[in-house]
């Protein structure tokens, strides 16, 4: 009975992230980058929309650090997140800008600056209707230190 | 191509309707579209229905168009099922658009239909969610939130206050407060806008489009025919493009990267022959109002970071050289997706007929329907632009 009713921990999208399982492993971002015009992409693709080929996509680990182009404050959430929380588009130093939720700081305006720069960390965000928990990732401010209460070890 | 016109409009009001179905919104436009076009049913030679959400509402896939025009008095012609976010209406509009211009058929139906409004508020919240890329929303995307961002990235760049972002809901409220078929017909102050409760820093409340029941439909005929119908001015279809989000990784705020709304109203103005001086009178996608500064800007009204200023200066109120949102855009007419398109359709031919009454425009000659919808990564996903001209 215990062993049926335990939380399992279940990605949130599939392909997106590689998880660290040993002390040396390092967890990240699956992209893809095209050899023939050097773009990188996230998620990871298959096609190159710029050169429109299928094969020049390389998968490749992304950086774990960015910076904050923007973000806001949601008050509303939408069903299975909690408000306040903050949202956020990340650029990364090989080009993406990609979307993300900022934890490891107050949800307020004055507690995150655009141009802050944010480390990867893979952490719950939100539960299926079993009440798995859903593992994506998220960015927290650098050297903030604070771990999100949520975030399991990576 | 052959010169395609609007012949006639019709709208049932912009609402909360719970006792109505997608199929008695419909009826209402449709009906009212034919009397105002003067054309028999019985004349309607090919119906393209635009609904985005609908499946997930009512549970019906796969054939909304037959199940709604069926009851509505259409059988045996062909009926294409639309769907394409917030452009949903516009993408069907152009369908028939397209059937009429390549002289397939002489007389069609444009129809846009949404019904939002449920007991179970949860599931509209679940389809609402639905056209935003999927990915996306599973990250915990809240999309008001996303037009919040750009409208910080815009700020960054071009300066300006919350307050002025919130007199575009100020002027778009006070247009639906004298439109009959807005759902919201009451004039905000600003106060009365930054005070509404705040969504995602700066967007409030009053600020969002919201979500509503409708329907829009319009008759369109090859223009060589249209004088059997009708003695009123005619408006005709100067240019209808549809495009698809470009995915990009920077934003165009940021960038010399041209914006989709640019590329798309590029191609209707070359299709058009006109130039954005030309525009009398637009309806823009304001899904989240202060998106009309950047609308207004992409669409060559003004240049680049200027619109606030042109707000200001009240270029844009229906007394201003350059209208937009006479109908009260999205946040004050409601926002029933599928159905939007066509309702930004039938605000343009009631202005360039001078059948607009408190709202009218002084003597358009050319207005202009902007419409994008769905958030993709990197882009909205579909876009329209259609210029009418009288």
């Amino acid at each position: 009975m215990e062993q049926e009713t335990r939380k399992k921990r279940l990605p949130i999208l599939p392909g997106i992230i590689h998880e660290a399982t040993s002390p040396g492993d390092k967890s990240y971002l699956i992209g893809s980058r095209c050899s023939a015009c050097g773009r990188t992409f996230f998620p990871k693709r298959s096609v190159c929309r710029v050169c429109m080929r299928d094969d020049t996509m390389e998968e490749t680990a992304l950086s774990t650090r960015g910076k904050i182009d923007t973000f806001t404050v949601v008050h509303v959430a939408p069903i299975g997140f909690t408000a306040p929380y903050i949202q956020a588009f990340v650029d990364l130093p090989e080009g993406p800008r990609i979307f993300s939720l900022i934890t490891g700081c107050e949800p307020s305006q004055d507690a995150l600056e655009e141009g802050a720069e944010v480390e990867l960390i893979i952490d719950k965000i939100t539960e299926d209707e079993k009440g798995n928990d859903l593992i994506g990732y998220k960015f927290r401010p650098v050297g903030k230190g604070s771990r999100s209460k949520n975030e399991e070890k990576s | 191509m052959r010169e395609v016109v609007v012949l006639g409009v019709g709208m049932h009001p912009f609402g909360r309707f719970l006792d109505k179905s997608l199929r008695d919104l419909a009826k209402v436009a449709i009906w009212d579209a034919l009397k105002d076009a003067n054309v028999p049913a019985k004349d309607v030679q090919v119906a393209y229905l635009g609904n985005s959400v609908g499946g997930l509402i009512t549970g019906q896939e796969g054939i909304r168009a037959q199940t709604i025009l069926g009851p509505c008095g259409f059988s045996g012609i062909p009926m294409v099922n639309v769907e394409n976010a917030c452009a949903s209406a516009s993408t069907a509009f152009r369908g028939v658009w397209l059937e009429i211009a390549s002289g397939l058929c002489d007389v069609g139906l444009a129809v846009g239909v949404e019904k939002m409004f449920l007991e179970d508020r949860a599931r509209t919240i679940s389809a609402l969610i639905s056209v935003s890329q999927l990915e996306l929303s599973k990250l915990g995307m809240q999309f008001a939130g996303e037009a919040a961002m750009r409208c910080k990235r815009y700020m960054r760049k071009y300066g300006g206050t919350k307050e002025d972002l919130a007199l575009v809901a100020v002027k778009n409220s006070y247009n639906g407060s004298l439109n009959p078929y807005a759902y919201h017909r009451k004039a905000y102050t600003l106060e009365d806008v930054l005070s509404s409760s705040l969504i995602a820093e700066p967007l409030h409340l009053y600020m969002t489009s919201s979500i509503a029941d409708g329907a829009a439909a319009a008759v369109l005929c090859s223009k060589d025919i249209a004088k059997r119908y009708t003695s009123k001015p005619l408006v005709t279809v100067a240019a209808c493009v549809l495009k698809s989000g470009r995915y990009m990784d920077s934003d165009p705020l940021d960038t010399d990267v041209q914006s989709t709304i640019t590329f798309t109203a590029n191609e209707a103005y070359e299709q058009a022959g006109m130039e954005p001086k030309d525009i009398d009178v637009a309806e823009v996608h304001d899904a989240m109002s202060p998106i009309e500064l950047v609308s207004c800007e992409d669409l060559g009204f003004c240049k680049k970071g200027e619109g606030i200023r042109f707000l200001k200066e009240g270029r844009t109120k229906i007394t201003g050289d350059i209208p937009i949102n006479t109908s009260g855009g999205l946040c004050a007419r409601g926002h029933p997706i599928g159905a939007t398109g066509i309702a930004q359709v039938a605000e343009i031919v009631w202005q360039l007929r001078g059948e607009a009454g408190p709202r009218q425009v002084a003597n358009p000659k050319v207005g202009m329907c902007e419409d994008s919808g769905g958030v993709v990564e990197g882009d909205n996903a579909a876009f329209t632009n259609i210029i009418l001209k009288r």
